[in-house]
């Protein structure tokens, strides 16, 4: 893959290799399949009553779900049990809907991506897509893999580490993307793109609009 | 880059003055999936915070287990819990002092 960076026309874009591409977009499928379940609606032989169920956006559930991922993606918000029953019941519909709705941008980017040779495009409402789409998919790993606490590496066995390799993968992605994010695009002078401070971690930055002029001559 | 540097502070003062009876706060948890730069990267662009405001809660987070990333009325810290559990940031909303 190469990395994530923001364009003279302010579009990201990175470039994917066919098979990095479809495992991106078969987990982003299986986020928007584990969390649609939750959000399917309810036969209704009246189509204006399904429109509003969907529109009044409540009948979540009042529990923290029993699958720790689901757990995870959609938890509580306050400490209060029943506080946080009444809280999920009216927003739980509506926050895996938004959650879903991000991985099908994903998917729907990646499949705009394939017919262009793996050159991936997004604009800012679908980066911002991308990256909290990414974030349910580590979290999903990670809690496959029983990761809980800091310093926790998953299992040892192949398969643990196979996934394990994915969820780093993935967090380079993250970092790469976040770069480009924040990256205000190429200024005409070098120099005046200065925000950007990129995290200081290491090495995939791309300096923006260097102009190759100043400086170093050799004598 | 929408939104990173138009409010460099916290809204604390504005939010607690303007809330008669006692105040609520959002709070971030740690967990060991979200990476710093983004946690951060959170912080700067929804909450508005600098980046070095954003990195010393951040580190908070991290270090302590959780940091208060906002104050103010029940229905406002609901709205950034929301928003928190949209970027997949384990969050929750209390009563100061509850």
């Amino acid at each position: 893959m190469i990395p994530f960076e923001r364009d003279e026309s302010r579009v990201i874009r990175a470039s994917l290799t066919s098979p990095e591409s479809s495992l991106i977009g078969s987990l982003a499928d299986q986020i928007a399949g584990m969390l649609g379940e939750l959000i399917e609606v309810p036969q209704f032989e009246d189509p204006d009553a399904a429109a509003l169920y969907a529109s009044v956006g409540i009948g979540g559930s009042s529990t923290l779900h029993s699958d720790p991922a689901i757990a995870r993606l959609l938890p509580n918000a306050y400490a209060d049990a029943e506080a946080a029953g009444d809280f999920r019941r009216l927003t739980e519909r509506s926050l895996a809907t938004r959650k879903v709705e991000n991985a099908r941008i994903v998917i729907q980017s990646l499949e705009a991506a394939e017919q262009a040779g793996g050159e991936l495009a997004l604009d800012d409402a679908q980066a911002q897509a991308w990256l909290r789409a990414l974030a349910d998919i580590r979290l999903t790993i990670a809690a496959r893999l029983g990761i809980e606490a800091d310093g926790d590496e998953g299992g040892d066995d192949d398969a643990s580490l196979a996934l394990r390799d994915v969820y780093d993968w993935l967090a380079w992605v993250t970092d790469s993307l976040i770069e480009a994010i924040e990256d205000p695009g190429r200024i005409d002078a070098a120099g005046q793109a200065g925000q950007t401070s990129a995290t200081g971690e290491a090495g995939t930055t791309s300096e923006p609009g260097t102009t190759g002029t100043t400086g170093t001559t050799e004598d | 880059m929408t939104k990173t540097l138009e409010r460099p502070e916290l809204r604390e003062d504005s939010a607690t003055a303007s809330q008669l009876d006692t105040p609520w706060v959002t709070l971030v948890w740690n967990d060991p999936v979200n990476l710093m730069s983004y946690v951060s990267y959170v912080f700067r662009s929804y909450f508005g915070f600098s980046k070095e405001e954003a990195d010393r809660r951040m580190l908070q987070v991290h270090n302590d287990g959780r940091a208060v990333v906002a104050t103010g009325s029940r229905e406002q810290m609901e709205v950034h819990v929301e928003a928190m559990h949209d970027f997949g940031l384990w969050a929750t909303l209390q009563q100061v002092d509850a």
